[in-house]
């Protein structure tokens, strides 16, 4: 393993071939065309590596383990040849101390210069006590780094807007880098986890164009959340024609049918997975047959749970009772029937009582 | 007793009338089966499309409602006396009493019946709260239909959040839809047998009776 390791970086050849092929795939995903490939290559060789500085807060490093198994950059190419990254607490090698020092001098070194990728929440209840580096709260650490930054990537739902720790009821007042930092500008890479893809074109298109790249109004680059997930998706088809899986592992679910009965939030989901995919192997999780969960939307662990269902329950007020929003509504529309029904025989009644005096008036 | 005919309704309110009628009749009944497609099938290249065909209907649908909202907000200020905003506006003493009245004949405490050519003001005040209604359920629907466009995307985005959360409330106020065509029919009806006014058939030919000498 590690013979084969060595041989594959000491190939000049794949590895060049594997970089210009990482620049394709980013190019491709960036919707740029051909012809500007060689651009995007010799922004990326380029002799003055952008310095990247990585936090990591409130999260689970889902977003640096799914980065560490990418291919396109592979995480060794991303280091050595793409960016140089400074500090960044899962991949360097120092540790303590040294680490706190390397963040600072690589800061003050690079003020103004650095790109700053921010991975998990920023939990600012308690004055932010629930997540502490070397005795220091993640709101101190982004407040004294942000600033400083050219330009910030959320990278991960949770650095964008808060993830599940900002799930009802946010005990820990969880909160994405765009509610806490201003002035500096800010790019979301949503996803639980997100594409490398993605991270890498949003990347290239900094080091190529000198700026961030488009943006939706959530802050998330055009080139990869443009879409609904519903509007590109290979089970289309099913869903047009009105073939549906009811439940896992029936007749629909082991044809490929749409997963829309069985709560794929595809319809309501903005990002570029049927497109791009994953891990090398093409997949997706449509693909295998479980439906879209809306990873990439602000609130998702509140709004798109039931995972299941198309939409959340409801809670009906005053009655404890929390049902889908139509056994709700049924409940509702009954008791107006019953009140418009006692209204009715109040009337019907009183005329009785009353006689006919009214009818002959 | 003698009766006399008084034009109360235009044309224009009245087209707007059944239209809303209509699209609010097939907007629910193609909303539910896009909630839950009720059909399934395992057919394969049979050229049948349910689904796109459902959602079809339903968008001729919401632009024929959306159509109506606008012909509503027109007569609201242009349009005749009885069709007027401030005609339904609990902000005059005579509107404000009409209110007053109408919750003691509804709630049969008494039997004063406010006779006048417009709606009455509870009535009035439930009309203007669906037209607001109405008005996020478009933009609802247009958020969804056009999420990449940068107008319904500002609008929707800062109204609703996001698509999930926007359809969510289109499908809640859907309910509100319902329960208000409920109550209305019935009190329409109610109405219609309490006084003899032609209530009901004002809505077709625009006229009502009404008494000589109010
Ligand atoms: C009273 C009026 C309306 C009612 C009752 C209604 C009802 C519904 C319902 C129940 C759904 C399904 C949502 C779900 O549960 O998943 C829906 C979806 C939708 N409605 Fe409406 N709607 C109305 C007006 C409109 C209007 C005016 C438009 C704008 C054209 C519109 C556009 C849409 C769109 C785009 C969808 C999503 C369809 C999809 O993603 O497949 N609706 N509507
Ligand atoms: C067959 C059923 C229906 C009949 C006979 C009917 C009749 C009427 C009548 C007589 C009025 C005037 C009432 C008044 O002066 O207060 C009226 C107003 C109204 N109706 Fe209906 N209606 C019917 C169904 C519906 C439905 C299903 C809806 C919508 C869900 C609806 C929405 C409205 C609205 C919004 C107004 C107020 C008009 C305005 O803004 O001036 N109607 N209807
Ligand atoms: S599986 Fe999901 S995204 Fe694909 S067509 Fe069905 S509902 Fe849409």
């Amino acid at each position: 393993m590690q013979e084969q390791a060595s041989k594959i970086d000491m190939n000049p050849d794949i590895s060049r071939r594997g970089f210009i092929k990482s620049c394709t795939v980013a190019a491709a995903a960036l919707g740029l065309s051909e012809a500007m490939i060689p651009k995007l290559v010799e922004a990326a060789e380029s002799a003055q590596r952008p310095t990247v500085i990585w936090l990591h807060f409130q999260e689970c490093t889902g977003c640096t383990e799914s980065l560490l198994r990418g291919s396109h950059p592979d995480i060794g190419r991303l280091i050595l040849d793409i960016i140089s990254l400074d500090y960044h607490e899962t991949v360097m090698v120092p540790s303590g101390h040294q680490a706190e020092k390397s963040l600072h001098d690589s800061m003050e070194k690079n003020a103004g210069k650095f790109i700053l990728v921010v991975e998990g929440a920023i939990p600012t209840a308690d004055n932010g006590n629930f997540c502490k580096i070397s005795g220091r709260t993640a709101m101190d650490i982004l407040a004294e780094v942000a600033p400083k930054a050219a330009a910030i990537i959320a990278i991960g739902t949770c650095s964008s807007y808060g993830g599940i720790q900002a799930a009802d009821p946010n005990p820990t007042g969880a909160k994405g880098v765009r509610d806490l930092v201003s002035g500096v500008p800010i790019v979301n890479i949503p996803g639980c986890p997100p594409n490398p893809i993605t991270f890498l074109g949003t990347v290239l298109h900094f080091l190529t164009f000198k700026r961030l790249p488009n943006c939706d109004n959530l802050g998330r680059p055009l080139f990869a959340y443009g879409r609904r997930i519903h509007d590109h998706c290979e089970r289309r088809a099913h869903f047009d024609e009105g073939r549906f899986a009811e439940e896992f592992g029936d007749f629909g679910h082991k044809n490929g049918y749409c997963l829309y009965k069985v709560g794929c939030k595809g319809p309501e989901t903005f990002s570029n997975c049927p497109a791009a995919r994953f891990n090398d192997v093409d997949v997706w999780p449509v693909s295998v047959g479980h439906g879209c969960i809306g990873c990439t939307e602000p609130n998702f662990w509140d709004s798109m749970t039931p995972f299941y269902e198309r939409l959340p329950n409801v809670a009906i007020p005053g009655t404890g009772i929390i049902a889908d929003a139509d056994s709700a509504g049924m409940k509702i529309l009954g008791v107006a029937a019953a009140g418009a029904a006692i209204h009715a025989v109040v009337g019907i009644a009183k005329s009785k009582i009353k006689g006919k005096e009214k009818r002959e008036r | 007793m003698s009766y006399e005919i008084k034009n109360v309704w235009s044309v224009l309110l009245r087209l707007f009338h059944w239209s809303l009628v209509l699209s609010i009749v097939t907007l629910v009944v193609t909303g539910l089966y896009i909630n839950t497609p009720w059909t399934n099938t395992t057919l394969e290249g049979s050229v049948s499309f349910p689904m796109a065909t459902m959602r079809y209907i339903h968008f001729l649908a919401g632009y024929l409602f959306a159509a109506a909202v606008m012909v509503r907000l027109f007569l609201y200020i242009f349009g005749n006396r009885q069709e007027r905003i401030f005609d339904i506006l609990p902000v005059t003493p005579r509107n404000f009493k009409s209110l007053t009245t109408t919750l003691g004949y509804y709630s049969y405490l008494s039997d004063k019946h406010d006779e006048r050519l417009g709606h009455n003001v509870l009535a009035g005040i439930v009309y203007i709260v669906t037209f607001v209604a109405a008005l996020f359920q478009l933009s609802s629907g247009f958020y969804m239909l056009y999420p990449e466009a940068a107008f319904w995307q500002g609008l929707g985005g800062s109204i609703f959040g996001t698509q999930q959360e926007g359809r969510f409330l289109h499908h809640l106020l859907m309910w509100y839809f319902i329960l208000f065509a409920f109550v209305h029919v019935y009190l329409v009806v109610w109405n219609d047998l309490k006084s003899p006014e032609g209530l009901v058939s004002s809505m077709f030919n625009g006229k009502k009776f009404k008494h000589k000498n109010v």
